[in-house]
């Protein structure tokens, strides 16, 4: 060992036992940073990996477009030879179930159950020929044989089904008996967002089920392209073609693939985004204690100046304990990263791929906590840099840290201080609190690490409830271009759709266990594009209730038109603009009247003011239910009655498909109360700590005067509910102002079609039940730490 | 005003150990001591004797480990802190080797901060008694300025102003010239004398056989033990010089 080292290592022992509580205390604040960054980093890189691993086996089309009734296969076949960039195309035909029609029975246990509880499509596919396979979790391309079937792994946890287990399909004709051969993951349908998921039969069993009746038939026209940047030019030429089906949804590859991260990577960046601001905290911190410690051995640096040690050597010696606190850190958080991550990716493992582990798997984390290390050092050392200006003489005869010029601008700014505030001037009567603001005043440059670290905790702890509370909230379908309702019927395109809409419409306005039915037509209008015309998805309807939220503009009325956030994109429209569409070669021209924000149709759509009874593509409606009803069993009902009708309780389909967000949102939101209460507790009594021994001498000198241990508590105590409570209050504005557009910009930025997420916050919990509580957690943390002044021989505070 | 035969501050069988230590440190072993009203007394003794104890252990600034403590009739050690504290607030003035203030109030504030806060109702009758006071020790001039910008003779006097300002009972002194130069020293014990002369009870430690010849009794302490006084009389200053060096012939039979 290097004669320096040894000296680093003994100083670095010696002070980690003096100081124990300050050190341990920034070391808990380091390693929670490094756990949280390595851990987002590594989910994060998980997650890419079974995304790709996945997209690599199952190979996902480049553009499909979802279709029901009739086609014209003709017409496919000839948009398929004039175009070369196809490398291959399918028409895949579905079979959909409700959810009510599976049952499931083990015959080995007799168990048995059925899958009503799920309000997502269940789709019976055969396997595809050339790509968009359905993968089982070895990662080979099943082909069941006759009498089996596979089933998507997301049910495999839900409804805790095994290999082996009797599905059963209710038919027209009577129960389909197969058998679980195995389970499937689905690229197309992977992502928790996914509204339907496919089951995998045989040809053989296909066919059977589609005789038997009661499902639903429907296609998807899927295209897998030489090179999938050609998507955005082939969709174009692909809706711009009249005879090609496409009443239902397109979708492009970008959009599975964000749909996929998006879902997922939310957590990643909850965890990365908490880390960040645990760091800031740590970093606070840090420079704290290390200004606390040069003001401490002020002495003995001036000691080592003047033997003549460079200052490189003594900031060095100092900074050696950071680094090895640092270091220390990045390596325990790493490793519980490890456990953390393989807790966390476990169901995107199962509902993806497992991501094979390569080079990026150890790269990516230990680069983001070689960053970290990096940047704490490099504040730490920037701190350390003070070192430089301490002059032998000031430190070792007065123990001040400054130098010449300093210490003459400091007693200047002190004299001109001293000359205003005045006790002789002061008007009211309670010389304490007086005493405890002045301090608080003149001791500001100290105090501010409380309120910005309260301020932090506060933002840490807001900005995540906010979001779950908004994901949460009835009013979010409106996000989702859905209105807020109890129940919504869709009527899809079939031979029968308009007398089908008569009855249906009839049969829900004379239920009384329904209030409010409104009714909007999907009428599909064509506007001109860069290349032409091409597919414009109108929604006919009423808004007169105000029932869609506008972020620009308002609600459309007689020739007026309202676009969604992508649409308006699109063709540059923003309120007050004409615009022209037209229907069976009449156009129209229209004033847009306002833009709102729609996730549905790829985020591509447009509402406009009346009432379409006859040849749309499609049909919506939503209706309330009367006081007391139950929406699950009113929709259900209509279910029974409609076969051809989808119809589902409103806010438990939204509750449900976006479980899995707020699931995440939820731990994000519990992690970043327990630490953001965690370490706002810890840093308060840190800093509480070194404050009440550096102001020994003065209590000493108050009690001497005549202030009761009572009164010199009460300071201490004012001064720290006044510092963590101006913290505290700022953090809810900030998330409500700033934080907010953070958030909503990276939303926008995965190009779902919500520019502008407004936060729909729980008040009583954001804006009373959180401040209270960090409040609390810091006066608390004030009270624990100044009971122990009291009993205290005082005499022990004069002498230092 | 000479100094009376009524007693004001009484301690008996006093004892004070401090538990902080291992092995905790014994430090008073039983002082009986009763200072009159009006009398300038001095205690001197060998350094870590015990002096400063006993002065915060009969200020209640720390609790006696035993015995009792009494000022004008009343029990401080049955008290309570607040009580205590107030005691000190109202009745008693403290006087540092070393001069505590804050750092972020002038002269004139600091002075003022105990005073104002015995009665703040009164500020404008504390500020006149305490602008009397700087007048009188002649810091008048510096009232506005900062604690770092004055002498630290300037410092002891406003030390000295801040706790007459109280009109306190008794004032106690922990080597105040301790730290001074000997033109300095003999500034802050003029100031003093004067305070005495005032008919203020003076309760004095120091090291400095020049500065106890102006006592009216010096009671030497050792191992936490009262073993001598000495009654020297009122002071003058054309006597000083023999007190001192009877003080001094004094201290030298014990072996200071
Ligand atoms: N708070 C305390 N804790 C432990 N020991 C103390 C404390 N205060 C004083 N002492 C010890 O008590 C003894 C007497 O101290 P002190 O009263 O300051 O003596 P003097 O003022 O006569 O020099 C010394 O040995 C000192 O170390
Ligand atoms: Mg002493």
């Amino acid at each position: 060992m290097k004669p320096r080292d040894s000296i680093s290592t003994r100083y670095i022992l010696n002070d980690l036992i003096k100081n124990k509580g300050v050190n341990l205390a920034l070391l808990v604040i380091l390693v929670l940073s490094a756990f949280l960054m390595a851990t987002g980093s590594m989910v994060m890189e998980r997650l890419v990996g079974s995304v790709n691993q996945l997209f690599d086996e199952a190979k996902p089309p480049h553009f499909l477009q979802m279709h029901k009734g009739e086609y014209d296969q003709a017409a496919l076949d000839r948009f398929a030879a004039e175009h070369p960039e196809i490398d291959a195309w399918v028409v895949e035909e579905m079979l959909g179930f409700d959810s009510a029609a599976l049952a499931w029975e083990r015959p080995s246990t007799g168990e048995n159950g059925d899958l009503a509880d799920s309000l997502i499509d269940n789709l019976f596919v055969t396997q595809n020929p050339d790509f968009d396979f359905l993968i089982d979790q070895d990662g080979e391309i099943p082909r069941p044989s006759a009498g089996e079937a596979y089933v998507p792994v997301a049910y495999e946890q839900r409804f805790e089904l095994a290999i082996g287990d009797e599905l059963r399909v209710k038919t027209a004709e009577g129960f389909q008996e197969l058998t679980i051969a195995g389970f499937v993951r689905d690229s197309q349908m992977a992502s928790s967002l996914s509204s339907a998921t496919r089951f995998l039969v045989s040809e053989a069993d296909f066919e059977a089920l589609s005789e038997a009746g009661g499902g639903a038939p429907e296609i998807i026209v899927e295209y897998r392209l030489t090179d999938a940047s050609l998507v955005s030019d082939f969709q174009r030429a692909y809706e711009s073609d009249e005879a090609l089906p496409k009443n239902g949804q397109a979708v492009t590859y970008q959009m599975i693939r964000v749909i996929n991260a998006f879902s997922d990577g939310l957590v990643a960046m909850a965890l990365m985004f908490v880390s960040l601001l645990l760091i800031a905290i740590s970093l606070l911190n840090a420079r704290f204690v290390i200004r606390g410690t040069l003001e401490d051995e002020v002495r003995e640096i001036g000691a080592m100046k003047a033997i003549g040690l460079p200052n490189k050597s003594i900031s060095g010696l100092y900074l050696s304990k950071y680094r090895a606190m640092t270091f220390l850190a990045c390596v325990a958080g790493g490793l519980l990263a490890i456990v953390a991550t393989n807790l966390l990716t476990r169901t995107v493992q199962v509902n993806y791929a497992e991501a094979p582990l390569g080079l990026s798997t150890f790269l990516v984390p230990v680069l983001a906590l070689a960053l970290v290390y990096v940047f704490v050092v490099g504040i730490c050392r920037r701190v350390f840099k003070k070192i430089r200006k301490i002059q032998v003489v000031n430190a070792l005869v007065h123990g001040s840290t400054l130098d010449d010029r300093q210490t003459a601008r400091r007693a200047k700014r002190q004299a001109k201080r001293v000359r205003r505030t005045s006790l002789a001037a002061f008007r009211g009567t309670n010389v304490n609190r007086r005493l405890a603001w002045l301090d608080l005043r003149a001791e500001s440059a100290q105090w501010i690490l409380i309120p910005v670290v309260f301020f932090l905790a506060s933002v840490l702890m807001t900005l995540p409830m906010n979001l779950l509370s908004t994901f949460e909230s009835p009013k979010f379908v409106t996000y989702l271009g859905a209105q807020e309702s109890d129940v919504r019927v869709d009527l899809q395109f079939s031979e029968d759709v308009d007398t089908v809409r008569e009855d249906v419409l009839a049969a829900m306005r004379q239920d009384e266990r329904l209030t409010a039915v409104r009714t909007y037509a999907n009428v599909l209008y064509e506007a001109e594009g860069e290349d032409g015309w091409e597919i414009f998805r109108v929604e006919v309807g009423d808004y007169s209730d105000g029932s869609v939220a506008f972020t620009e503009g308002g609600r459309p009325e007689s020739g007026q038109i309202a676009v969604s956030v992508l649409n308006a994109d699109k063709y540059e429209l923003s309120p007050g603009d004409d615009f022209t569409i037209r229907l069976d070669g009449a156009s129209t021209t229209l004033t847009v009247s306002g833009v709102y924000q729609d996730v549905t149709s790829g985020g591509y759509t447009a509402k406009m003011e009346g009432e379409v009874t006859a040849g749309a593509a499609a049909y919506v409606f939503y209706a309330d239910s009367a006081e007391g009803e139950d929406p699950a069993a009113i929709a259900a009902d209509y279910g029974d009655e409609f076969p051809s009708a989808a119809s589902i309780p409103m806010r438990e389909y939204v509750t449900q498909t976006l479980s899995y967000v707020t699931d995440a949102f939820r731990s994000a939101a519990v992690l970043s109360f327990v630490f953001g209460i965690g370490v706002a507790a810890l840093i308060t009594s840190l800093f509480l700590k070194l404050r009440l021994t550096s102001d020994r001498q003065k209590m000493g000198m108050l009690s001497a005067v005549g202030f009761s241990t009572s009164e010199i508590i009460a300071q201490v105590r004012g001064k720290t509910l006044f510092a963590v409570a101006v913290g505290t209050v700022l953090g809810p504005v900030f998330a409500a102002t700033g934080g907010e557009s953070v958030v909503g910009s990276f939303i926008a930025l995965a190009g779902l079609g919500i520019a502008d997420l407004a936060f729909i916050p729980n008040p009583l919990l954001v804006y009373l039940v959180y401040p209270l509580a960090l409040i609390s957690a810091g006066y608390l943390t004030a009270l624990a730490l100044t009971a122990r002044l009291r009993g205290a021989d005082k005499s022990a505070w004069l002498r230092g | 005003m000479p100094q009376t035969d009524q007693v004001t501050l009484e301690c008996e069988s006093l004892t004070k150990t401090y538990y902080s230590t291992d092995p905790p440190t014994q430090v008073l072993n039983g002082i009986d001591l009763a200072v009159k009203r009006g009398e300038f007394l001095v205690v001197m003794g060998a350094s870590g004797s015990g002096k400063s104890s006993l002065l915060y252990s009969i200020s209640g600034m720390d609790r006696p480990t035993g015995g009792n403590v009494t000022l004008e009739g009343r029990e401080l050690t049955s008290m309570k802190d607040p009580e205590v504290s107030r005691v000190r607030l109202t009745s008693m003035g403290f006087i540092f080797q070393q001069a505590y203030f804050l750092s972020n109030l002038n002269i004139q504030d600091n002075i003022l901060l105990p005073a104002l806060k015995a009665t703040p109702k009164d500020k404008a009758g504390v500020v006149a008694r305490v602008d009397a006071l700087m007048e009188r020790f002649g810091i008048e001039h510096v009232k506005r300025h900062g604690i770092t910008q004055v002498s630290g003779g300037q410092l002891q006097r406003a030390s000295i102003c801040r706790a007459l300002a109280g009109e306190p009972t008794i004032l106690f002194a922990d080597e105040p010239t301790g730290a001074l130069n000997s033109s300095m020293t003999a500034e802050v014990m003029d100031a003093l004398s004067d305070v005495h002369s005032g008919g203020t009870t003076l309760v004095m430690v120091t090291h400095d056989p020049a500065c106890a010849a102006r006592a009216d009794r010096i009671v030497y302490l050792k191992d936490g033990l009262l073993v001598d006084s000495r009654e020297l009389g009122a002071w003058t200053k054309e006597d000083a010089k023999r007190r001192e060096d009877e003080v001094f012939a004094w201290l030298s039979e014990k072996g200071f």
